[in-house]
């Protein structure tokens, strides 16, 4: 009798869990590390479809139809189940009542900061007084294969001196300092950072810093000093060489 | 005949070399070792092991030297040099890397067993100690006792007993009055023990159990096992004294993943003026972690403060923040104290409060150093030295700050050192006459707040201090009737419904 009740409920369920469970799974399988869920907003007009959905599908025809509506009956109209009535009525009211609470109970979550991790850089940048093409600009060094192990190893002077205390001993953007700030350093281990980059974009990174970034990158939280006034183009050009050299990463090139 | 022969030979030069094999990779290859060396240990440990990398001279503590073959953090009987595990294990598992903590990182992860027997094999090799020296293995640890009252407080009489307060402190935060330094020169503070999570080598019972019997090597702290010392404690009260650090673990001072919030408490009446205050637990207190700052010149890299403890309340009137920090040093200029302590000339301690000059509405506020020109900041300040009041900071960008008239604020400060611990009370009135200039607080608004502080025992003065990126304020409004009324109403409404609902379906039932 209560088959079509219970399918129903099954149904509802699996798909809310397929929703609520399946999609933040996919998610974190994709992109390692994270569990992206769905907004509360677009569960609730994905959870109204599902239940209208189940319903349309269990009603298809009038006998099936009546077959879900059967212990709905039973339970609100036969006159010897009072006592189940009263329950059922108390429990969904309850129910309502919760929902209602949790809903109007004032909420003190923080606002959620959203920001572009690679944003678009600039077609041109000024970094030293001097104008840089980042659409052509390539690592001077990079060709230079002879002095290869020794400018890498230069560039890794420099980043013991500058960066490892954030971005880490091993470059995995866990150095001493990390937790304190927001965003975190930079992985450059991981193949969603440099690797997907090409030098230009990480020179350009490195010498503008934080401030530097475009709005919608967040410039305001970045905790990345303006190189620029630390270091010099040299300095930059050989460090970005050591952290391609150092991690096992090929540049992205242009074209 | 020759057959069987040949078979023997072969086997037994089978069964040696895998037994050479075996030993080797037990002992580690050294050859091998120092290949990984040079590509990740050298950048602060140095070419030679002397602990002198490029890296060495922004971390304190300071990188191992390993040519003294001196460990701080061994398991070995006192006397006796460190096992071969005890290396394995810090190269393993790092040192707690955040929070003070040093910057050796769990290689665990990126080297493999065997890289990680090399590596000991090579750092064993770079001093003589280890080809005539050998542990003879872990110390004795006893019958481990477990935590109750009572051994809390033989372990609280045991560390009287043995002196530790002498470095420790009363209250173990480590602010006893004594200047230290290790074997290499280095200034050295002993450890806050109400933090555990810096100890460098653990905090489990076992590695402070250790700690206690054997010492840190090449520093002051002595082994408490050790029947040659004064001091010494027997296995008991070494357990005992275990269960007493374990106990003075001070959570408020600890991080707790993903608060990010100050919450500040609606309260009746004035707000407290004194900074022991009862009502300040009414507000619940959250912890940030405070990094040197390091985005513009002169950048700062040894920090001896690692966090912030944050308590807010607020009436109809006025917000008073509570700032509470854990300081070994309370530094005030021409304190006598004070002078014996520092590193050089004693300068102020301080703290200061961060807020966007308006509460923005959309993502974008200032820049989290001093403001931009876009938006800027006002910073109240508390230092040392002028404990009963506080100064307002007008900035809208590095270097831009010039402090207020006093005439133009009403921002009270109010600051109490007892015991190795900070106290600091800023307060304000919620709302100004000068709206351009002065943050404007309400109440159910996410308002950004930073914050900044100073040890003027370790130099820590003007762009060399220790800071926060933006984290949030919230003034709780108070939650209003609807909290009761709507849930009520919804609860009458649904019964009513079915009620009326079974009606209905009983008739459609009786026909």
């Amino acid at each position: 009798m209560m088959k079509k009740l219970i399918q129903a409920v099954i149904l509802i369920l699996v798909f809310y869990l397929i929703l609520k469970l399946g999609i933040p799974a996919l998610g974190s399988f994709l992109h390692h590390g994270t569990w992206p869920v769905v907004p509360t907003n677009l569960m609730r007009i994905y959870v109204f479809f599902i239940v209208a959905g189940v319903l349309l599908y269990l009603t298809f025809n009038e006998e099936s139809a009546k077959e879900l509506g059967k212990p709905i009956k039973e339970v609100y109209g036969n006159p010897e189940k009072g006592g189940l009535r009263m329950i059922v009525i108390a429990v969904i009211a309850l129910f309502g009542g919760y929902i209602t609470y949790q809903n109007v109970k004032p909420s003190f979550e923080a606002p959620v900061e959203l920001r572009s991790i690679h944003p678009a850089p600039p077609s041109s940048v000024e970094m030293w007084g001097k104008p840089y093409n980042l659409l052509k600009l390539t690592n001077p060094f990079r060709e230079d294969k002879a002095n290869f192990e020794k400018n890498a190893r230069e560039g890794g002077i420099v980043f013991f001196k500058n960066c490892f205390y954030c971005h880490g001993d091993k470059l995995d953007g866990k150095g001493h300092y990390n937790s304190g700030f927001s965003p975190m350093p930079a992985n450059f281990v991981d193949v969603g950072t440099i690797a997907q980059l090409q030098e230009s974009f990480l020179f350009w990174r490195i010498g503008t810093g934080g401030p530097g970034l475009p709005k919608e990158g967040a410039p305001w939280r970045s905790a990345m000093p303006i190189w620029q006034h630390f270091l010099s183009e040299e300095e930059i050009w050989k460090v970005i060489l050591f952290l391609y050299d150092y991690t096992g990463h090929s540049p992205r090139t242009f074209g | 005949m020759k057959r069987k022969e040949l078979f023997i030979l072969f086997f037994t030069l089978t069964l040696t070399l895998t037994l050479a094999l075996y030993t080797f990779a037990a002992q580690g290859d050294k050859d091998a070792g120092k290949k990984i060396y040079e590509k990740k240990c050298w950048w602060c440990h140095g070419e030679k092991g002397e602990g002198n990398g490029p890296a060495a001279e922004f971390l304190m503590p300071p990188p191992r030297d390993f040519t003294l073959g001196v460990y701080k953090y061994k398991s070995s009987p006192p006397g006796q040099v460190a096992r071969d595990e005890d290396i394995f294990r810090i190269i393993s598992d790092g040192m707690p890397g955040t929070m003070l903590g040093t910057a050796m990182p769990a290689w665990k992860d990126v080297l493999s067993e065997k890289d990680r027997w090399d590596l000991v094999a090579y750092v064993k090799s770079m001093t003589d100690l280890f080809q005539t020296e050998k542990a003879s293995g872990e110390i004795n640890f006893g019958s481990q006792v477990s935590s109750s009252e009572e051994s809390i407080k033989k372990g609280k009489e045991a560390f009287k007993k043995a002196k530790c307060f002498e470095c420790h402190g009363e209250n173990g935060k480590g602010d006893a009055i004594k200047k230290l330094k290790d074997d290499w020169g280095f200034r050295v503070w002993p450890r806050n023990l109400t933090k555990p999570w810096t100890f460098r080598a653990g905090s489990e019972p076992k590695d402070i159990f250790t700690r206690v019997s054997v010492g840190i090597p090449g520093t002051p702290m002595p082994s408490f096992a050790d029947p040659k010392s004064e001091n010494k404690l027997t296995d008991e009260e070494r357990w005992h004294v275990v269960n007493y650090v374990k106990s003075i673990q001070d959570d408020t001072k600890r991080l707790k993943e993903g608060e990010i919030v100050v919450k500040a408490k609606y309260a009746e009446g004035n707000l407290p003026e004194d900074t022991n205050a009862p009502e300040w637990n009414n507000a619940s207190a959250t912890a940030y972690q405070m990094v040197p700052q390091i985005i513009a010149k002169d950048r700062f890299f040894k920090p001896t403060n690692d966090g912030i403890t944050v308590r807010a309340l607020f009436n109809d009137k006025e917000i008073a923040f509570l700032l509470e920090w854990d300081d070994r040093t309370k530094s005030i200029p021409g304190d006598a104290d004070a002078e014996k302590l520092a590193e050089g000339e004693v300068l102020e301690d301080a703290v200061a409060i961060q807020l966007p000059v308006t509460i923005p509405e959309a993502m974008q506020k200032p820049y989290f150093g001093h403001g931009d020109k876009e938006m800027g900041v006002n910073q109240w300040y508390w230092s040392s030295g002028n404990a009963t009041a506080a100064k307002v900071i007008d900035s809208t960008g590095l270097g831009s700050g010039k402090a207020r008239d006093a005439a133009k604020t009403d921002v009270k400060g109010k600051g109490e050192y007892k015991a190795g611990v900070w106290r600091v009370i800023l307060k304000r009135s919620l709302t100004t006459a000068n709206a351009k200039d002065d943050l404007q607080f309400e109440a159910g608004k996410f308002i950004p707040i930073g914050f900044a502080s100073w040890d003027g025992s370790n130099g820590e003065k003007g762009s060399k201090h220790t800071m926060t990126t933006w984290y949030w304020v919230l003034l709780e409004p108070k939650a209003g009737s609807k909290v009761y009324t709507y849930p009520a109403a919804a609860i009458i409404i649904l019964v009513a419904g079915q009620l009326w609902f079974a009606r209905g379906m009983r008739k459609d039932y009786e026909k």
